[in-house]
C-alpha cells in the first residue's frame, strides 16, 4: 500500500516536472523571439523526450528516495530551454549533451558514494587523484591558467578536484578523533593530510590566478574544520568559533594585502563609474536584469548575449533579462531545495553528514560568487553557477556533487566482512 | 546522532545566509532597477513641463512636434540624455523621468512619468529674444517661494542641429557658473563693511574721489569716472559705483581685513581657497563665489573687493543674495527648478519644498543693505518703470580688459511680485542691448 502510494506521488511529480517544461517551451511560441520554428521543435521533442528516458534511467538505480533525482530532471531541462534562448531560440546541442553528462555522472557520484565504508577507505585514492589533477595541471595548462584546450574542447580539471576534495575533507567519527603519536606530539593523521592538501590546493590556485575558486575550497575545509573542531561536546565551542573567525579574517586581510592589482581593482571599483572597464560585465547585467523585471523580455529578446561570459559567468541576469528575475530566482530556490533535502531527510551516519555538509559548502559558495558577484553585492570573480551556466567540466562535477548528495538520502550500509578462518582443528569441528 | 545534527546545523547556516543574501539582492535590484535603466540604450524618458505645462523636454520631439525653435531658450538647461550637458536638469534627474517600473520591465516605456518645473516658457522665450544678438544670461526666482520662474543662457543651443559647429558656452547654462562680477561686488563689500564698522560709524565715513587714488601699496585705483565723483558717503558713493570711495574704505584702519574675510566667508565665498558655499539646485550644481584677499592696503585685495582682480560669483549666487537682502532676514529662500514629479502609473510625488539658506548676513546689515539699493534703484525708474527695486549695476573688465561685461542685480520689493534677478551681458560695447531694458522684460512678462 505504501509503495502504491509513493508510485503515485511521483507520478504526479513526474507530471509536474513535464508540466513545468512544456509551460517554458509554451512561452518560447508565444513570447519568444522565434525566426527559425525548427530549432523551437527540435528542443521540444529533446526536452520532453529526455525528460522521459530521464524517469525511466533513474529507477535503474535502487533507491529510498527519488526525490533528488526529480529535481536534478527539472533543472536540467529548464537549463537547456534557458541556454537555448539566449539572444535567439536556437537550440543548444552542446548544452544538451552536457546536462546529459551532468545526468549520468550524478549516478556515478552516487555509486561510488552511497556505502560510506567503502567511500572511506578509498580515502588515499581521493588525495591521489587531487595530486595527479594538480601535476596535470601544472603540466599541461597554459602558464598561470586551469584550462587545457585540445580541439575546440576546453577543460577545467581544477574543477573536478572539488568532488575528490569533499571527499578528502569528509570523515568519520572514528578517523577525526584518531591520534597517534608523532615525537612527543599527538595528532590525527586525518586533519595533518587534510590541511596539508587545502594548503597545496589553495598555493595552485593562488598560483594560477583562480581565485574565485578559492573561497569555494575554503568553505570545504572551513565546514571540515568546524565539524572537527566542535567534536567531542556535541555543540559548538564559542571560543573556536571565535578563535577560528579571526583566523579567517586574518587569512582574508593578508590575501587582500597580497592580491594582484587587477584583483584589488575589482574589490574597489565603482562599476558605475568605470562601465566601460572594470565595471563593464556587471552594469550590463545589473540593466539587463532590469529591463527584464519580473518577468522577462521574452525568451530569445535580449541582448546581453552580446556581452562576454553571458551564459556562464553572468548567466543569472542573462536568465533575468528574458525570463525574468521571478524565473531566475525559482531556478536559484530548485537548487536550494536539494541542498535542503539532508535536513528533510537527514543522512544516517556522520560520514554521510560531512558530505552532505561538503557539498553545500560547494554549491553555495558558488552560487554566491555568481549571482551575488555578477550583480555587484562582493566582487566579481567570474565562477559558475551550477547545472546553469555552459561549461561541461562545472555540469559533470556539479552531477558528481548531487550525486554524492543523493547518496546521504540513499544509503547502502554493508561493510565489508573479512571471514577469518578457524586457527586449529578443534574450533574447525565446532564450526562444522 | 548529536553530531549529525550538527552537521545539519550547519548546512541550514550556510543555506539561511544565502537566502539572506539572496533577499536582499532581490530588495536592491527592485530599489535600484530605475538607476540601472536610465544606463540602458533602452530607456525611455518622461516629459518635462514648465509651470503652465508646456513642453520644455520630449525625447521624442522632432522639429515639427513643437516647431523647429521651441527648446534653444531651455535646452542648456534642461538638457537631455545625450550625455554632451552633465549638469542639466535632465541628466541630473533621469530617474524621475525614467518610464519603468520592475514590475513591467522594459514594456513600461509607455508610462506617465515627468517632471513639472517652476520655469514660465513663455517669459524665458521673452527674455531669450530681449537678448537679441548678445550673448549672456538672465536669471530671476521668486524669492518668498524659491520658484525659479526664468533662466536664460545665450548662445542657446537648438538640440534638433546636433553638436557640430556650436557656439562656445552653448552647452552649459552660464547662471549657474562664475564671472568676474565687477561693481555687483560691492553689495558683498557694503554688506562686510555694515557688518564690521556699524551703521552709524559707516554712515559717517566720507571719502574724495579725484578719479584716481594711489593706495598705501604706491599702486593706483582707478574710477570708472576719471573726472571724480568729489566727496561721498557710503550712499552716495554706492550710487556711483565708485572705485576710489572703496579702495579707500577697505584701507581705512578702522575696517579690519579679518572682517571683510569673515563677511565675506559668511555670504559663501570661497576666501584664499578655503571651501565655498556649496549650492545645488534639483541635481544641478551651482558654482557660488570666490576671491582671494591678503593685504588690505594691495591693489589686487582692494580690486577683488570693487569686483575685479579674482573675484568671481555666479549670476545665480548673486541673486540668491537678493532674497536675504530683500527679506531682511539675512537668509536666503534657495532657488529650486522641480515642482513635483509624476511616477510611471502617473501618480504626483517629489512636491518642492521651501528651504533656507544659512545667514548670509545679519538682519541688520540685510535691512540696511536693502535700503541702499533702494535708493540706488530710484535711477532706473525711467528704464524700468512701474516697479519699486532694488538694484546694483555692475561692469567687469574680462579678457585683460578687451571686453566689458555688464551685470545689474536686484530685487522687486512689490511682496505681491518678490522677483529677485540677475542679468548678465558680455561684451556690452557691441551692440546697444542693456541689462536694465532685459531686467525690464523679466519683470513685465512674469507681472
Amino acid at each position: 500500500m505504501g509503495k502504491e502510494k509513493t508510485k503515485l506521488n511521483y507520478f504526479f511529480v513526474k507530471l509536474v516536472i513535464v508540466i513545468t517544461h512544456t509551460v517554458l517551451l509554451g512561452n518560447i511560441y508565444l513570447n519568444g523571439n522565434l525566426t527559425d520554428y525548427t530549432e523551437a521543435i527540435k528542443l521540444t521533442v529533446l526536452v520532453l523526450g529526455s525528460d522521459l528516458i530521464y524517469f525511466s534511467v533513474i529507477h535503474l538505480f535502487a533507491q529510498d528516495v527519488y526525490t533528488l533525482d526529480l529535481i536534478l530532471v527539472l533543472i536540467l531541462n529548464i537549463s537547456l530551454i534557458f541556454q537555448s534562448s539566449f539572444g535567439g531560440i536556437d537550440f543548444n546541442l552542446k548544452h544538451f549533451i552536457t546536462t546529459a553528462a551532468a545526468f549520468i555522472s550524478c549516478q556515478v557520484g552516487f555509486l561510488l558514494t552511497r556505502n560510506n565504508f567503502k567511500a572511506e577507505q578509498r580515502q588515499k585514492y581521493y588525495y591521489a587523484g587531487i595530486c595527479v589533477l594538480m601535476v596535470v595541471i601544472i603540466l599541461f595548462t597554459g602558464s598561470r591558467s586551469m584550462w587545457i584546450n585540445f580541439g575546440g574542447f576546453s577543460l577545467q580539471p581544477s574543477e573536478f578536484i572539488k568532488p575528490l576534495f569533499v571527499f578528502a575533507c569528509a570523515t568519520s567519527l572514528y578517523k577525526q578523533q584518531n591520534k597517534k603519536k608523532l615525537g612527543f606530539l599527538y595528532v590525527t593523521p586525518n586533519n595533518i593530510a587534510m590541511i596539508a592538501m587545502t594548503a597545496a590546493i589553495l598555493g595552485l590556485q593562488w598560483w594560477c590566478r583562480d581565485l574565485g575558486s578559492i573561497p569555494t575550497f575554503g568553505a570545504v575545509f572551513g565546514c571540515a574544520v568546524v565539524n572537527r573542531l566542535c567534536y567531542p561536546r556535541a555543540k559548538f565551542s564559542k571560543k573556536k568559533i571565535a578563535a577560528l573567525i579571526c583566523m579567517v579574517l586574518v587569512f582574508a586581510f593578508a590575501a587582500i594585502k597580497l592580491a594582484p592589482g587587477y584583483v584589488k581593482d575589482r574589490l574597489y571599483v565603482d562599476i558605475w563609474a568605470d562601465q566601460y572597464g572594470n565595471g563593464y560585465q556587471q552594469c550590463r547585467a545589473l540593466i539587463a536584469i532590469a529591463e527584464g523585471g519580473w518577468f522577462g523580455k521574452g525568451p530569445g529578446s535580449g541582448s546581453l548575449c552580446n556581452v562576454a561570459a553571458y551564459d556562464t559567468d553572468i548567466v543569472f541576469s542573462s536568465v533575468s533579462e528574458e525570463w525574468g528575475m521571478l524565473a531566475a530566482i525559482l531556478f536559484v530556490l530548485l537548487i536550494l531545495l536539494m541542498l535542503l533535502m539532508p535536513v528533510i531527510n537527514p543522512p544516517r551516519c556522520y560520514y554521510h553528514g560531512t558530505i552532505a555538509a561538503g557539498v553545500t559548502a560547494v554549491f553555495v559558495v558558488q552560487m554566491s560568487l555568481n549571482i551575488f558577484g555578477s550583480c555587484n553585492l562582493i566582487p566579481f570573480t567570474g565562477v559558475t553557477l551550477p547545472f546553469l551556466s555552459n561549461g561541461g567540466s562545472s555540469m559533470v562535477t556539479s552531477g558528481f556533487l548531487l550525486g554524492m548528495l543523493k547518496a546521504t538520502q540513499s544509503p547502502k550500509f554493508v561493510r565489508n566482512i573479512v571471514v577469518r578462518q578457524p586457527a586449529n582443528a578443534s574450533e574447525r569441528r565446532k564450526v562444522n | 546522532m548529536r553530531s549529525i545534527k550538527r552537521n545539519l546545523v550547519l548546512i541550514v547556516t550556510i543555506l539561511v545566509c544565502f537566502i539572506s543574501g539572496l533577499i536582499y539582492l532581490t530588495y536592491k535590484i527592485y530599489r535600484d532597477s530605475s538607476f540601472y535603466m536610465i544606463h540602458s540604450e533602452n530607456a525611455v524618458l518622461g516629459k518635462v513641463y514648465d509651470r503652465k505645462e508646456n513642453v520644455l523636454f520630449d525625447q521624442k520631439a522632432t522639429p515639427d512636434t513643437y516647431g523647429a525653435d521651441h527648446f534653444t531658450d531651455v535646452a542648456s538647461l534642461i538638457g537631455n540624455n545625450d550625455k554632451q550637458m552633465t549638469n542639466t536638469l535632465v541628466s541630473n534627474n533621469l530617474e524621475l523621468l525614467n518610464n519603468y517600473s520592475f514590475s513591467q520591465g522594459i514594456h513600461s516605456a509607455d508610462g506617465q512619468s515627468a517632471v513639472y518645473t517652476t520655469l514660465d516658457h513663455e517669459a524665458n522665450q521673452k527674455v531669450y529674444q530681449a537678448f537679441g544678438n548678445k550673448n549672456g544670461t538672465a536669471i530671476a526666482y521668486n524669492y518668498v517661494t524659491g520658484e525659479i520662474l526664468v533662466c536664460v543662457s545665450k548662445p542657446g543651443l537648438n538640440p534638433f542641429n546636433g553638436y557640430t559647429d556650436l557656439e562656445e558656452g552653448s552647452l552649459l547654462c552660464k547662471a549657474f557658473y562664475k564671472f568676474t562680477p565687477g561693481s555687483t561686488q560691492k553689495i558683498s563689500t557694503l554688506a562686510a563693511a555694515r557688518a564690521s564698522l556699524g551703521e552709524d560709524l559707516l554712515n559717517s565715513m566720507s571719502f574724495s574721489c579725484s578719479g584716481t587714488y594711489l593706495n598705501r601699496g604706491g599702486q593706483t585705483i582707478y574710477c570708472h569716472n576719471l573726472s571724480g565723483h568729489g566727496e561721498e558717503n557710503i550712499s552716495s558713493a554706492f550710487a556711483n559705483s565708485c572705485n576710489v570711495f572703496f579702495a579707500q574704505l577697505v584701507e581705512d584702519d578702522r575696517f579690519n581685513l579679518n572682517d571683510i574675510i569673515n563677511s565675506y566667508k559668511k555670504m559663501g565665498y570661497s576666501v584664499n581657497k578655503s571651501d565655498p558655499y556649496v549650492m545645488e539646485i534639483n541635481g544641478i550644481s551651482v558654482q557660488t563665489a570666490s576671491t582671494t584677499l591678503t593685504d588690505k592696503y594691495d591693489f589686487s585685495t582692494q580690486w577683488g573687493c570693487i569686483g575685479q582682480g579674482e573675484t568671481m560669483v555666479s549670476p545665480c549666487m548673486l541673486m540668491t543674495w537678493q532674497s536675504a537682502i530683500a527679506s531682511e532676514t539675512g537668509k536666503s529662500v534657495l532657488p529650486y527648478l522641480i515642482s513635483y514629479s509624476t511616477r510611471v502609473d502617473g501618480s504626483k510625488e517629489n512636491f518642492a519644498e521651501k528651504s533656507m539658506s544659512r545667514e548670509f548676513f545679519d538682519a541688520p546689515t540685510a535691512a540696511y543693505v536693502k535700503n541702499i539699493m533702494i535708493q540706488n534703484g530710484q535711477r532706473y525708474t525711467d528704464t524700468i518703470p512701474g516697479f519699486t527695486l532694488g538694484i546694483k549695476s555692475g561692469t567687469a573688465q574680462v579678457k585683460n580688459g578687451d571686453e566689458e561685461n555688464s551685470l545689474l542685480t536686484g530685487f522687486d520689493t512689490n511682496p505681491d511680485h518678490p522677483i529677485a534677478f540677475c542679468v548678465l551681458i558680455e561684451d556690452r560695447h557691441d551692440g546697444d542691448i542693456k541689462t536694465d531694458s532685459i531686467v525690464n522684460t523679466i519683470l513685465t512678462s512674469l507681472d
